[in-house]
C-alpha cells in the first residue's frame, strides 16, 4: 500500500496549499472589508466555488481504492451547499431577508449591492448587486443546481461530478449578479472551465471533439466582447479613478449612470460610431453564447456530447448568459445602436426561430432536436428584444426564465431515456408508455412545456412577445405563428412515434439487447417532477416573476429607450 | 542622483547582490575542491593542510552539495537585493527607487556604465527567481551517488558534472544582472555574451542523448553568429557616433534630421542579436530544437530569462536610443508591427502541428514573443500620433504597455517554468519525446495534471490566471493609442470610426485571433491528461522539491492573476524609470 500511501500524503499536500493560499490571499491587502450585510458574496459566490474547490481537493487526497466510500458523503455535501444558495435566494426573492419590492426599484439601482477594492490598480472593484433581471436568473440558477444534482444522482465518479456542478452554479451566480466589467467577463469565462471538464470526462464518444469545440467557439466570440469592455473602459474620463494606473474603472453602474444622463440630456452617449462599433463588439459575443444562426454549431455538439446534468445547466442557465448580457450592457447603455438595428436583430431573430424549428424536423437525435429546439426559442427573446416594446422586453426576460425550466427538463428526459435504453434515436423505439410510464410521462410533459401548451411557462412568454410583435411589426407576426406550428408538430410526431405507436407489440431498441426496459428510478423522477410542477406554477401564477421583469422593462424602456424610439418615428 | 565611480567602495556597495552571486561561484568552486592534500614545508617535517587537491573529505564529496549552495546563493542574492533597495527605494513594495549610476572617469568624458533604478533591479529580481527555480528544480535532475567507488569513473565525472552546471548557471546569472543594469551598449554586450555563452553548454549539457548535443551545437552556432552580427551593428554605431554610451546615442539619434545609412544599418544588425534572443521570425527556426533537445529546466531557462534579456536589450534600443520626437513615426515601426503578426501567427501555427510538447511549448513561446513585440510597436505608433494625454497620475501610455510587457516577461517565470517543470517530472520516468508521454496523467497525478492545465489556460490568457492579466495590459495599451484620435470624435458613423483607427489596433486584433488559435493545443494538452488513458496508472517517482516548485508555480500564477495589484504598480513604476531618462 505504499503507493496509496503517497497519494494521500499528495493530497493533503495540496488541501494544506489552498487553505494558506486562500488565506493569503484574503490577508493578502491590510484592509480587509467587513462583510456584514453581504447577502452575495460568500453565500452565493464563495460557499458553492470555495466548497467545490475543498471537496474535490479532499477526494483527491482519498486513494483511488477507497473513493467509493466517500462518494456518498461528497454527493449529500455537493447537495447540502446548493440547497443553502438555494435557501438563501428564495429569502432574497420573497422579501424575507430585506424588505425589498422588486417591481418598483428603479433603473440602474441594486438590491444588496456591495463593492469592495480589488485591483485597484487597473480599477477593477468587487462590486455585486442584484435587480429585477438577475434575481430570476440568479434563483434559476439556484434553483437548478440542486435539480441536477438530483436527477444525475448516480452519475459515475461522483466525487468530482457534483463538487463541479455546484462550481459551475457558483461562477453562473458570479456572471449574474456583477456589476463590474471585469469581475463579469472573470466570471464569463470561468464557466466555460467546469463545463469543459463536464462534457471531457462524463461525456459520450465524441466528447473530445465537443468540448474542444464548446470552448474554443465561445472563447472566441467572447474575446470580441472583451474588446468591446476595452474600448468602453479606456473612454472614460482619466480623472475617474486615483488609485488606477489608467485613471478609469470597469464600474458597469456608472457606465450605465453616464448613458443615462445623456439620455437625458437628448445626446448620443459617446457618439454614433463608437455606440454602434460597441454595440456590435458586444452583441457578438453574446449572440454566440445565446446561440442564435449561424452562430449555433457548437450548440449541438456540446449538448449531445455532455452528460445529462452538464446539458441541464448548459441549456438552462448558461444559455441565458447571453441574453441576460445584451440586456444588462448593450441595451442599457447603447440605445441609439439598438434602435439603429432593431432590423437587423429581427431578421436574426426571425432566422434563428424558422431555422432551428425547421432542422428539428429532420432530426433523429433527441438531444440534438432538443438542442436545436433552444436555438429556436433563442430566436423568441431575441425578437422579443427587437421588438422594442416593455411588453416584448418582459416576454424575453420571461422567456429566458421559462426556457431554463423547461429545457432542463427536456434535456434530463433525454438523458434518462439515454441512460435506460441506451439509445437517443428517436424512431428506434415504440410504445415506451408502456414499459415506462413515469419516463414517458415526464417526456410528454417537458415536451408539451416546450411547444407552449396554455397553463404552462412557455406559452406566458411566447404570448408577450407575439403580441409585441405585433404592435410593433403587423403581419410579420405570421412567420413566428407558423414556427409555433412546426415546433407543435416535431414533438407531437416524435411523441407519437416513441410513446404510443405499436400496440400490443411494442417495439424496443436494437441498443438495448437482451435487457429489459426498466423506469426511471425515484432520484431521477423526484428531478424531474419538482421541474413540472414549478412550470404548472409559473405557467398559472406567471406574475410572481413577471412582475418585477416587467417592472425592470418599462424602467428600462422609459429610461433609456423613449428619445431614441420616438426620434426613430 | 547618486553617482558613484565604478571601483568606489560606495559604488561595490550598491552592487551587492552581484557580489554575493560571485561570493556564491567562487563558493561552489572552492568547497567541492576541498582534499585532504597536505604540503610538507621543505627541509621540515611539518606538514601543514593544503586543502586544495588530494582526497576529498566526506563532509563535501556530497554531489548535492552545489546544488544545494546554488540555492542558498540565490536566496541570499535576493535578500541582499530587497537590502539594498531598502536604501534607495523610498517604498519597497512598490518600488519607489531613486536611481544611482555607476561610471568610469578614467577618460575625458565620464562614462556611463550601469544604472541601478526599479527598473533594473525589477529585471534583477526576476532573474534571480527564474534562477533560483530552475536550480531548485534540478536538485534531483542530475543521477549522482553520494558515495562512488573510487575506480568508477562515469560516477565520479557525474559527480564532478553537478558542480559545472550550478556553476554555469550562476555565471550566467551573473550575466543576466549586468545585462539588466547597463547603461553602456559595449556593458550590455559583455554581459549579454557572459549569459549566453554559459547557456550555449548547459543546452549541450544533457549529454546523454544525441539531440541534446545537436541542439547544443546549432544554438551555439546560430547564437554566435547572431552576436556577431550584432557586435558588427555595435561596431558601425561606434562609428558613427564615436560613443556606446545609450545616452549618447540617443542625442545622435534625435540630432538626425534625415535617416542615415550608417546607423539604421547598425541598428538593424543589432536587432538581429536580439531578435536571436527573443526568438523572432526568422530567427526562431533553431529555438524549438534547442527546448526539445535542453533538459527541461535548461530550457525552462532559455523560456524565459534568456529571451527577458532580449526584451531588455530591446527595450533600451527601441525605446531609449531611436525613439523619435512626438509626432514622427520610428523608422522600425512598420516593419516590426509586420515581423510581430508574422511572429506570433507562426509561433502559433507551428505549435498547432507539434507533436513533441517541448517543442509545442517552444513554438508557443515564439508567439508570446510576437505579442511583446506588438506591444512594442504599439509604443511608437502612441509616439507617431499627437496623442499625448496623460492622467491624473502623470502616467502615459507607453509606460502603460511597456509595463505590460514586464509584467508578461515577469509571470511567464510561474507559468511557463511551472509547464516545463511538469515535464521535467515526466522525464524522471522516462524521455518525453511525443504527447503520449501526458497521456492519462490526471489519473497518475492529479494534483500535477490540474497545475499543467492551470499553466495551459494561463498561457493561453484564460482569466482570472496571470496570463490573461498580462495579455490585457498589453492589448488595453495598444487599443488606448490606436484608437484615442478615433473615439473622441462624437459625430462619425460606425464605418468612419472603424476605417479611422490607427493600423495598430489590428495588431491587438491579431493578438485575440492568435489566442483562439493558441487555444486549441493548450486545451488539448487538457484533453490528453484527462482524456487519454495511458499504460499504466502508477504515480510517478515521488520528487518533492519538484513537486513543490511545481506548485509555487502553480499558486504564483493564479495569485498574480487574482491580486496583481502589487505587480502592476511595481511594473508601471519599472516602466517610468525606463522613461525617465529618455
Amino acid at each position: 500500500m505504499a503507493e496509496n500511501k503517497t497519494k494521500l500524503n499528495d493530497g493533503m499536500y495540496v488541501i494544506g496549499g489552498l487553505f494558506i493560499a486562500i488565506s493569503v490571499l484574503m490577508f493578502a491587502s491590510p484592509n480587509m472589508p467587513s462583510m456584514e450585510n453581504d447577502w452575495v458574496t460568500l453565500p452565493l459566490i464563495g460557499l458553492p466555488i470555495l466548497g467545490s474547490l475543498l471537496l474535490m481537493g479532499f477526494a483527491s487526497a482519498v486513494p483511488a481504492w477507497r473513493k467509493e466510500s466517500i462518494s456518498e458523503t461528497i454527493k449529500y455535501a455537493s447537495l447540502g451547499i446548493a440547497l443553502i444558495v438555494l435557501i438563501i435566494t428564495t429569502l432574497m426573492m420573497t422579501d424575507i431577508l430585506m424588505n425589498v419590492h422588486w417591481a418598483n426599484i428603479t433603473f440602474n439601482q441594486y438590491m444588496y449591492e456591495v463593492e469592495y477594492n480589488w485591483i485597484n490598480s487597473i480599477g477593477a472593484e468587487w462590486h455585486v448587486g442584484i435587480d429585477g433581471l438577475s434575481m430570476p436568473m440568479v434563483w434559476l440558477t439556484a434553483l437548478l443546481v440542486p435539480i441536477t444534482i438530483i436527477t444525475t444522482w448516480n452519475e459515475k465518479k461522483p466525487w468530482y461530478y457534483h463538487p463541479l456542478l455546484i462550481l459551475m452554479g457558483g461562477c453562473l451566480i458570479g456572471v449574474f449578479v456583477s456589476l463590474d466589467f471585469f469581475m463579469f467577463y472573470v466570471f464569463w469565462e470561468l464557466t466555460l472551465v467546469p463545463m469543459f471538464f463536464l462534457i471531457l470526462n462524463w461525456g459520450g464518444k465524441e466528447r473530445k471533439y465537443a468540448a474542444q469545440k464548446f470552448f474554443i467557439y465561445t472563447f472566441t466570440a467572447s474575446i470580441l466582447m472583451l474588446l468591446g469592455i476595452i474600448t468602453l473602459y479606456l473612454l472614460q474620463d482619466p480623472s475617474t479613478a486615483n488609485a488606477s494606473i489608467t485613471g478609469r474603472t470597469f464600474d458597469m453602474h456608472d457606465m450605465i449612470q453616464n448613458a443615462q444622463e445623456q439620455v437625458i440630456l437628448g445626446n448620443i452617449w459617446l457618439g454614433p460610431g463608437v455606440q454602434k462599433l460597441l454595440f456590435v463588439l458586444f452583441m457578438a459575443g453574446f449572440l454566440v453564447k445565446l446561440p442564435v444562426v449561424p452562430f449555433h454549431t457548437w450548440l449541438p455538439d456540446a449538448h449531445v456530447q455532455a452528460p445529462t446534468g452538464g446539458s441541464m445547466l448548459l441549456a438552462g442557465v448558461m444559455l441565458k448568459m447571453g441574453a441576460y448580457g445584451m440586456f444588462r450592457i448593450p441595451i442599457s447603455m447603447f440605445p441609439y445602436a439598438l434602435v439603429e438595428f432593431q432590423m437587423p436583430l429581427m431578421i436574426i431573430g426571425m432566422i434563428s426561430l424558422f431555422y432551428g424549428a425547421w432542422v428539428c424536423l429532420g432530426q433523429t437525435n433527441l438531444k440534438r432536436m432538443v438542442a436545436y429546439s433552444s436555438v429556436s426559442h433563442m430566436g423568441i427573446i431575441l425578437l422579443g428584444i427587437a421588438s422594442l416594446q416593455p411588453l416584448g422586453f418582459a416576454g424575453a426576460i420571461f422567456m429566458m426564465f421559462a426556457h431554463g425550466l423547461i429545457s432542463p427538463m427536456l434535456f434530463g428526459v433525454a438523458g434518462a431515456f439515454k441512460h435506460h435504453y441506451h439509445t437517443l434515436e428517436i424512431g428506434s423505439m415504440r410504445g415506451m408508455a408502456k414499459h415506462s410510464p413515469w419516463l414517458a410521462g415526464n417526456m410528454m410533459f417537458s415536451w408539451m412545456g416546450s411547444l407552449g401548451l396554455p397553463l404552462l411557462a412557455g406559452f406566458v412568454a411566447e404570448v408577450a412577445v407575439l403580441i409585441a410583435l405585433w404592435f410593433e411589426f403587423g403581419w410579420w407576426v405570421i412567420i413566428p405563428g407558423i414556427t409555433l406550428a412546426i415546433t407543435a408538430a416535431y414533438y407531437l410526431w416524435s411523441m407519437q412515434r416513441t410513446i404510443f405507436e405499436g400496440g400490443e407489440n411494442t417495439e424496443l431498441p436494437k441498443s438495448l439487447g437482451d435487457e429489459k426496459p426498466r423506469d426511471i428510478a425515484l432520484s431521477e423522477n423526484i428531478g424531474l417532477i419538482s421541474l413540472a410542477i414549478l412550470i404548472v406554477i409559473f405557467g398559472i401564477f406567471p406574475f410572481i416573476f413577471f412582475e418585477m421583469m416587467s417592472g425592470y422593462s418599462s424602467e428600462l424602456i422609459k429610461q433609456m429607450l423613449m428619445d431614441d424610439i420616438m426620434r426613430r418615428w | 542622483m547618486a553617482a558613484y565611480d565604478v571601483l568606489s567602495i560606495d559604488g561595490g556597495l550598491k552592487l551587492l547582490p552581484e557580489i554575493v552571486l560571485l561570493a556564491g561561484i567562487l563558493a561552489l568552486f572552492f568547497i567541492t575542491n576541498l582534499g585532504d592534500a597536505k604540503i610538507r614545508i621543505p627541509l621540515t617535517r611539518l606538514r601543514i593542510p593544503a586543502l586544495l587537491g588530494g582526497n576529498r573529505f566526506k563532509w563535501n564529496s556530497d554531489p548535492r552539495i552545489p546544488g544545494i549552495v546554488s540555492v542558498f546563493t540565490l536566496i541570499f542574492a535576493i535578500g541582499m537585493l530587497i537590502q539594498t533597495l531598502g536604501d534607495d527605494c523610498a517604498d519597497i513594495m512598490k518600488g519607489f527607487c531613486s536611481e544611482t549610476t555607476i561610471l568610469t572617469t578614467t577618460g575625458k568624458n565620464p562614462v556611463h556604465l550601469l544604472k541601478l533604478d526599479s527598473f533594473s533591479r525589477l529585471f534583477e529580481l526576476m532573474f534571480f527567481l527564474a534562477l533560483l527555480l530552475v536550480s531548485a528544480a534540478s536538485l534531483n535532475r542530475l543521477q549522482a551517488d553520494s558515495n562512488p567507488s573510487n575506480d568508477d569513473l562515469e560516477q565520479l565525472l557525474d559527480n564532478r558534472r553537478q558542480v559545472d552546471f550550478y556553476l554555469l548557471l550562476l555565471i550566467s546569472g551573473l550575466g543576466m544582472t549586468v545585462v539588466a543594469m547597463s547603461m553602456n551598449l559595449f556593458v550590455l554586450f559583455i554581459g549579454l555574451e557572459l549569459a549566453s555563452l554559459p547557456i550555449y553548454v548547459l543546452v549541450a549539457f544533457h549529454k546523454e542523448s544525441k539531440a541534446g548535443s545537436e541542439a547544443g551545437v546549432k544554438y551555439f552556432i546560430t547564437g554566435a553568429i547572431s552576436s556577431a552580427v550584432g557586435l558588427y551593428g555595435m561596431s558601425l554605431l561606434y562609428l558613427w557616433s564615436g560613443s556606446l554610451q545609450l545616452t549618447v546615442l540617443e542625442a545622435a539619434w534625435a540630432s538626425m534630421d534625415t535617416p542615415e545609412a550608417l546607423p539604421l544599418f547598425g541598428i538593424s544588425l543589432l536587432l538581429v542579436g536580439f531578435g536571436f534572443k527573443i526568438s523572432s521570425v526568422p530567427f526562431h527556426f533553431v529555438a524549438p530544437d534547442a527546448y526539445s533537445g535542453a533538459s527541461s529546466p535548461v530550457a525552462a531557462l532559455l523560456a524565459t530569462a534568456s529571451k527577458t534579456l532580449g526584451f531588455i536589450g530591446l527595450m533600451r534600443i527601441l525605446m531609449i536610443v531611436t525613439l523619435p520626437e512626438t509626432g514622427e513615426t520610428a523608422v522600425w515601426m512598420f516593419a516590426f508591427g509586420t515581423l510581430s503578426v508574422v511572429t506570433m501567427t507562426w509561433g502559433n501555427l507551428a505549435a498547432l502541428g507539434s507533436e513533441n510538447p517541448k517543442r509545442m511549448l517552444a513554438y508557443s513561446s515564439v508567439a508570446h514573443a510576437g505579442y511583446m513585440m506588438a506591444a512594442l510597436v504599439a509604443v511608437a505608433a502612441w509616439k507617431s500620433g499627437s496623442y499625448t494625454e496623460t492622467n491624473n497620475n502623470g502616467l502615459m501610455a507607453a509606460e502603460l504597455i511597456i509595463g505590460a510587457i514586464i509584467f508578461h516577461l515577469f509571470v511567464l517565470i510561474s507559468f511557463k517554468i511551472g509547464a516545463f517543470m511538469v515535464i521535467s517530472h515526466l522525464e524522471t520516468e522516462d524521455d518525453v519525446t511525443d504527447m503520449s508521454s501526458l497521456h492519462g496523467l490526471a489519473k497518475r497525478e492529479p494534483i500535477i495534471a490540474t497545475s499543467m492545465f492551470v499553466f495551459m489556460l494561463a498561457l493561453a490568457g484564460v482569466p482570472p490566471l496571470a496570463g490573461f492579466m498580462s495579455k490585457f495590459l498589453m492589448v488595453t495599451g495598444i487599443v488606448q493609442v490606436a484608437s484615442a484620435d478615433v473615439l473622441v470624435n462624437n459625430n462619425v458613423d460606425l464605418i468612419p470610426t472603424i476605417l479611422g483607427m490607427h493600423w495598430t489596433f489590428f495588431l491587438a486584433i491579431a493578438i485575440f485571433i492568435n489566442s483562439a488559435i493558441s487555444l486549441y493545443y493548450y486545451l488539448r494538452i487538457g484533453v490528453l491528461m484527462f482524456f487519454e488513458e495511458s499504460s499504466t496508472r502508477l504515480p510517478l517517482p515521488k520528487v518533492s522539491i519538484l513537486r513543490f516548485v511545481i506548485f509555487v508555480c502553480a499558486i504564483g500564477t493564479v495569485f498574480f492573476g487574482i491580486n496583481s495589484d502589487w505587480l502592476v504598480e511595481t511594473v508601471t513604476n519599472a516602466a517610468s524609470a525606463l522613461f525617465a531618462d529618455s
